[in-house]
């Protein structure tokens, strides 16, 4: 594999290359070019209904730093991603161990845990929302009448209840995802792995944070992962929740970006927010990769 | 486990990309096929103003295939919420629609894709329009719109609450409103004074019918002004609305159509509301004890807000021009013309229609109103941006101080 070995490895590239044409064109079509057409947007001037008014250099960017709201939504952005995928990769973690349980029943409630994951994300919001409406919520009205509430509460119609209400939101409908995956990591972990710990007289938290929770890293890699990109990336839930609350309170950089274009009608400075967008969640799990090292290899 | 970093990273950058830049908006069938065996197809692009919209739609131009066989006219609606998205991305890919209907023209005019009205239409039926809606309709000098529908607004209340709060006359002036919000609220009864929804659906009419009731603006014919201190005093007073418990709670972020249905429902007593609110309440409380009076002012002198929507026609393809104008004469023939006005439960622009529309009485409080009506200065090409910023913003007076939050959206209007 010394000498001669490169060559060889070109020609077999090359010879695969009709058959992975198709799949390297719909890449490039459909990740490459979006992308960069992005990026050229983030640099041009156009108005506002998209026609373009020749290049504009950093003026999109530089707008975007005088933004005065900007320091509330990027701590706005970092509350929702590590609140929402902190609390799902918890909460995850024990409904996996239980999932991983015999007992009777089982097979019912895996199918349950499924429910949130089937739902459409709209749907499920749209009825939070309308149950936490202080006019006519089945909620608001159900809480003020076990006497938890004096009288109805505006839940999404403040900007810190209503984030908190929409970060519930975001940790139900990411759970299956998140539970199946560690589910489906603790089934890969063998038995005599677990009785050799419990011979060596750990006991049951030893040996899950000594022997479980190690060999589950890369399933608990794929689903943080998975679940920052997801939730950064998540518009629905804040939008049915937070859409009509005045003010940037309550934005996540993903949700001024739709300002952006739909109130301000600045398409190029939207560009430009998404261009910072990429590059922070690119940076985020970069530095999660750096520190956790979730793809090291412990054996 | 590194090749699924790498296509998550591409997974993300597709996904952000896909946000953006909002590709892949439906194109219903709009191909812009132009001349197929000696036809001409034009596309018509129409908002959703209620359910019957698309049948009213099909009917008229079932009527004008009828009567132009070379002619076809391919129809496509959209909900309010979307069809200033679809719009800006047919208009991005370079697929605008022949005829557009929407509420403002003038950024479409500045980029010069629009015919001159007086181009589209005979100029008899040019000659039809109310001259306070084609002033509405012109940018320097040139008319661009055909207002097609309008409406106003007025002051909804319900007789039987006011009664209970001992209020006999409905409010004229703002301290009228004022008194009138408290005195229902301290009835104790869960039922609300005054409904102001500054929720991002419609929070820039709500302003506009305060600011224009205290004498503001928001152009002084040349920029966009939203921190004056006519409006500052209008917005200032709306805050000592809520400050003061005269309206529901969290102004800020109520949305328009829900909060009329809880009028509707009897647990808010007075909101301003719209001639299809009639209709409304006709359909889901009949029993409702409510009358309509006009909007109250600062010193009770009528004003209203007025709204026009505008008919369109994009420069596409110039051997379409003939085309359009037989379709759009044919939707302001004074028949055709009511059938949709009458049914949407809109008010007319043109003069014929202002003499025959069936709605004459129903509509009497509003057609009172119209002559004071004033507009959103929709001509100004930083208005969008200035509602967008209004529907966005205004709804923080609830809890910041009046002055700095008209900053702000001055701000946003002079960044447009």
């Amino acid at each position: 594999m010394t000498t001669g070995g490169r060559p060889a490895r070109w020609t077999a590239t090359a010879r695969a290359l009709p058959w992975l044409g198709p799949t390297l064109v719909l890449v490039a079509g459909v990740v490459f070019f979006p992308a960069g057409y992005m990026a050229w947007t983030s640099f041009r001037d156009l108005s506002q209904f998209g026609v373009d008014n020749g290049p504009a250099g950093f003026d999109n960017y530089a707008r975007l730093l005088e933004f005065t709201a900007l320091s509330r939504v990027l701590l706005n952005t970092v509350v929702w991603v590590v609140g929402v995928v902190v609390v799902t990769v918890v909460v995850s973690l024990g409904l996996a161990q239980f999932l991983d349980k015999a007992f009777p029943g089982r097979r019912f409630v895996r199918l349950t845990v499924i429910v949130p994951w089937a739902a459409s994300v709209v749907m499920t919001t749209t009825v939070i929302y309308y149950g936490l409406d202080p006019f006519y919520g089945v909620l608001n009205a159900f809480l003020v009448d076990v006497g938890l509430l004096d009288q109805p509460y505006g839940f999404t119609r403040n900007a810190v209840p209503a984030f908190l209400t929409a970060m519930g939101i975001a940790v139900f409908v990411s759970l299956p995802f998140t539970t199946y995956t560690l589910l489906a990591g603790l089934q890969t972990i063998p038995d005599d792995v677990r009785e050799a710990a419990q011979m060596d007289g750990a006991g049951p938290w030893a040996a899950y944070r000594r022997i479980i929770l190690p060999l589950l890293r890369p399933a608990l890699a794929v689903a943080t992962i998975i679940n920052i990109i997801n939730v950064f990336n998540s518009l629905p839930i804040l939008q049915v929740i937070t859409g009509s609350i005045p003010g940037y309170n309550a934005d996540t950089t993903t949700t001024l970006i739709f300002k952006f274009i739909r109130a301000d009608r600045q398409i190029d400075t939207a560009s430009a927010l998404s261009i910072v967008n990429f590059l922070i969640v690119l940076a985020v799990i970069l530095v999660y990769l750096k520190v956790v090292k979730p793809m090291r290899d412990d054996e | 486990m590194r090749r699924l970093v790498s296509m998550t990273a591409a997974t993300v950058a597709a996904g952000l990309a896909l946000t953006a830049c909002g590709f892949g908006g439906d194109d219903g069938g709009s191909g812009g096929s132009g001349d197929e065996g000696g036809a001409t197809s034009i596309d018509l692009l129409v908002p959703q103003y209620s359910d019957g919209t698309t049948a009213l739609w099909e009917e008229i131009i079932a009527s004008f295939e009828d009567e132009n066989p070379d002619v076809t006219v391919d129809l496509e609606v959209q909900s309010w919420d979307n069809i200033n998205d679809v719009i800006r991305t047919k208009v991005q890919a370079g697929e605008a629609p022949d005829i557009l209907n929407i509420d403002a023209f003038s950024g479409f005019a500045k980029d010069y894709l629009l015919y001159p009205a007086d181009e589209i239409v005979s100029e008899e039926t040019f000659g039809d329009f109310q001259e306070s809606f084609i002033e509405n309709a012109s940018l320097d000098g040139t008319v661009y719109g055909l207002p097609m529908i309008a409406s106003a607004r007025a002051l909804f209340y319900n007789e039987d609450v006011l009664a209970q709060a001992g209020i006999a006359e409905p409010p004229a002036t703002w301290d009228d409103l004022l008194a009138a919000g408290t005195a229902v609220a301290a009835l104790g009864t869960g039922v609300y004074g005054y409904g102001m929804p500054l929720g991002s659906e419609e929070a820039q009419a709500e302003t506009s019918i305060w600011t224009f009731g205290g004498g503001g603006s928001w152009t002084d014919g040349d920029a966009i002004t939203v921190d004056t201190p006519e409006n500052l005093a209008a917005v200032e007073f709306m805050k000592r609305m809520i400050d003061e418990g005269a309206t529901q709670p969290d102004p800020g972020a109520t949305d328009r159509t829900p909060m009329l249905d809880v009028f509707v429902q009897g647990q808010i007593a007075m909101a301003v509301g719209l001639p299809p609110t009639i209709g409304q309440i006709e359909e889901r409380n009949p029993a409702l004890d409510y009358g309509i009076a006009p909007v109250p002012t600062q010193d009770g002198s009528p004003v209203t807000l007025g709204v026009a929507d505008h008919l369109m026609a994009f420069r596409n393809d110039d051997d379409k021009q003939d085309a359009i104008r037989a379709f759009l004469d044919h939707f302001f023939a004074t028949d055709t013309y009511l059938s949709f006005v009458d049914t949407e439960g809109f008010l007319p622009t043109t003069k014929s229609g202002a003499e025959g529309t069936a709605n004459a009485e129903r509509f009497a409080d509003f057609l009172e109103v119209l002559p004071d009506a004033q507009f959103y200065p929709s001509t100004n090409e930083a208005w969008a941006a200035t509602q967008g910023a209004l529907q966005s913003l205004v709804g923080q007076i609830q809890t910041q101080d009046a002055a700095s939050v008209l900053q702000q959206i001055q701000a946003a209007a002079d960044n447009a």
